[in-house]
């Protein structure tokens, strides 16, 4: 495993937005199926990086390569194309739309001339729903009918079922309940078993320790902490936040 | 968990509402109001107003509006016209007229999208522009347009009458059922609802929401141009102030069946049920012997109720 080329290394990367100095210098690596923790407080920086990862933001200085090939992330689209899919909360779905409808956006199934194919989509769909055991009756139902997990569920699963490598995840246990929490995170070692790396960004330590591999602790844009799971604690990680 | 919820379509509550209108103005009138010659002035009458809405719902579900139809409709016929006069044959001047309704779509789509202007300003701003160049053109005198003489052909293909409904009653009709196609059936459909009903989503999936929505604000172009001509033709002439009101007339339209003024939701079944609620109401009052001024009261007042049942009706659901 030590040998294997990193299925993502960052460089140096540095980001201003005007003169604010928003990530200086960060560098790691990410390896296939890793389940990383991003952690730090307000304004560290862990959404600058996660979305020059995903193609929203260019960074201003430094070298971002997948599979050891140097890369120009250049939109969130070109970022899917090389295996990055994100998973936002509010941003990941369109609640007036269809379970499917939302599944395939962007990558519709279509017969002759551009033209759903709504029984295949259906069917791809409903399979990866009751693979990861949600109970989402029919592809037709609304996504605003769905709770939050549910939704987390949806996203996550259609990252999967396009074969997503790394699978950025903002976020994605807030405003939930305890349980669904729990469902989540389960989500999250799901896409581990499949060998999909996951950079998991949340204020909730205690959420993200349990399922982490592998810790990156971020304060005034700077990298302070790049810790495996067994080599720390969670009263390390904090007494890391909150120090600096 | 999957809350239970008895959803009822709004194509059927706009389809009973026009229903309804049917009885009480037929009740009304004294059965004037079912009567062929009736039927047929409200057929004659509603594709024109119909096919701009269509456009108009696709604009809206992307989240844009467009108030410059009107003038981009009478811009676009007297562009067909001047051409007809200068010796072309009309069928090369509609699709002059068609491009020139592409252009000025596509002017108003790329000006409020990469501009960031809401369209709302936009289209304002080019709904006096395209207005005021008409007058310029026309110095306000109204033109002749007798095609149906020399071309009989495109007159009937356009606008004549074909058994009991207008050509363009079909076009209407025909347009319709494409627009339901592209919107419901189609990738283009489901990118228009992912722009609408959340950009930030739509772009994080690669859908490339500006010319989503740039291709909307041309296709309403191009069908409003087609409205146009088809009303220069179908009245023989053209006056400055034709397709005055038009915009607000086609948002009303689109609104009573259902489209959300937010974006993200709407149906093309529902405008063609809401053109023919505008229509019924105009006629209706008419065949009634309603004075004529009350038309504008009732519609105005049927827009912002059927939209505030909407709203009693979803926090209900919700709750």
């Amino acid at each position: 495993m030590k040998n294997q080329i990193p299925f993502v290394e960052v460089r140096k990367v540095h980001k201003w937005y005007g003169k604010v100095h928003a990530v200086k210098g960060v560098s790691f690596t990410i390896n296939q199926g890793e389940i990383i923790g991003l952690i730090g407080d307000n304004g560290a920086g862990k959404s600058t990086l996660i979305k020059i990862l995903a193609g929203y933001h260019r960074p201003d200085a430094g070298e971002i390569y997948i599979q050891g090939e140097r890369v120009n992330i250049k939109s969130p689209a070109h970022a899917r194309s090389l295996g990055i899919e994100t998973v936002y909360q509010e941003q990941a779905l369109v609640d007036l739309m269809s379970v499917t409808r939302n599944f395939f956006m962007g990558r519709e199934i279509t017969t002759r001339g551009g033209f759903l194919d709504f029984r295949k989509m259906d069917a791809e769909c409903m399979n990866v729903i009751r693979t990861m055991g949600l109970s989402i009756s029919s592809p037709k139902t609304l996504v605003k009918q769905l709770s939050g997990g549910e939704k987390q569920g949806v996203a996550i699963g259609r990252a999967m079922y396009f074969k997503a490598k790394l699978v950025l995840l903002d976020e994605p246990t807030r405003n939930l309940s305890v349980k669904e929490v729990q469902k989540v995170l389960d989500f999250i070692k799901n896409l581990k078993e499949l060998g999909i790396a996951t950079i998991f960004v949340s204020h909730n330590i205690y959420h993200v320790f349990d399922v982490s591999d592998r810790f990156l602790v971020m304060a005034r844009g700077e990298l302070i902490k790049d810790a495996q799971k067994e080599t720390t604690t969670i009263e390390e990680l904090i007494s890391a936040i909150t120090k600096h | 968990m999957l809350k239970k919820s008895i959803s009822i379509p709004r194509e059927a509550i706009i389809g009973s509402i026009s229903g309804a209108l049917i009885g009480i103005f037929y009740a009304t009138s004294r059965g004037t109001f079912l009567t062929p010659g009736v039927i047929q002035t409200m057929l004659t009458s509603a594709p024109e107003l119909g096919i701009i809405a269509l456009g108009v719902t696709l604009l809206m579900i992307a989240g844009e509006f467009d108030l410059s139809v009107g003038s981009c409709s009478a811009l676009a016929a007297l562009l067909a016209i001047s051409c007809f006069q200068w010796g072309w044959s009309p069928y090369v001047a509609l699709v002059l007229a068609l491009g020139a309704g592409a252009v000025m779509g596509l002017v108003n789509g790329v000006i409020s999208v990469k501009g960031g202007i809401p369209s709302f300003i936009t289209t304002l701003g080019s709904m006096l522009a395209w207005r005021g160049l008409v007058y310029v053109v026309t110095m306000g005198r109204v033109i002749n347009f007798n095609v149906e003489k020399q071309h009989p052909l495109f007159y009937t293909l356009l606008v004549g009458n074909v058994t009991v409904f207008p050509a363009h009653f079909f076009w209407f009709f025909g347009l319709m059922v494409l627009a339901f196609l592209f919107l419901n059936r189609h990738r283009f459909g489901n990118h228009i609802f992912a722009t609408g009903g959340n950009k930030e989503a739509a772009r994080a999936m690669g859908i490339n929401v500006d010319m989503v929505k740039i291709a909307c604000f041309i296709l309403v172009g191009i069908l409003a141009a087609l409205a146009g001509v088809m009303r220069a033709t179908r009245i023989r002439g053209f006056y400055a102030q034709q397709g005055d009101g038009m915009e607000l007339m086609a948002i009303a339209a689109a609104v009573i069946g259902g489209t959300s003024l937010f974006g993200g939701a709407g149906t093309v079944i529902g405008t063609f049920f809401g053109t023919l609620v505008i229509t019924f109401l105009e006629y209706g009052l008419i065949v009634s012997r309603v004075s004529g001024y009350w038309y504008r009261v009732i519609l105005g007042s049927l827009v912002v109720l059927v939209v505030l049942v909407d709203r009693l009706w979803m926090v209900r659901r919700r709750s």
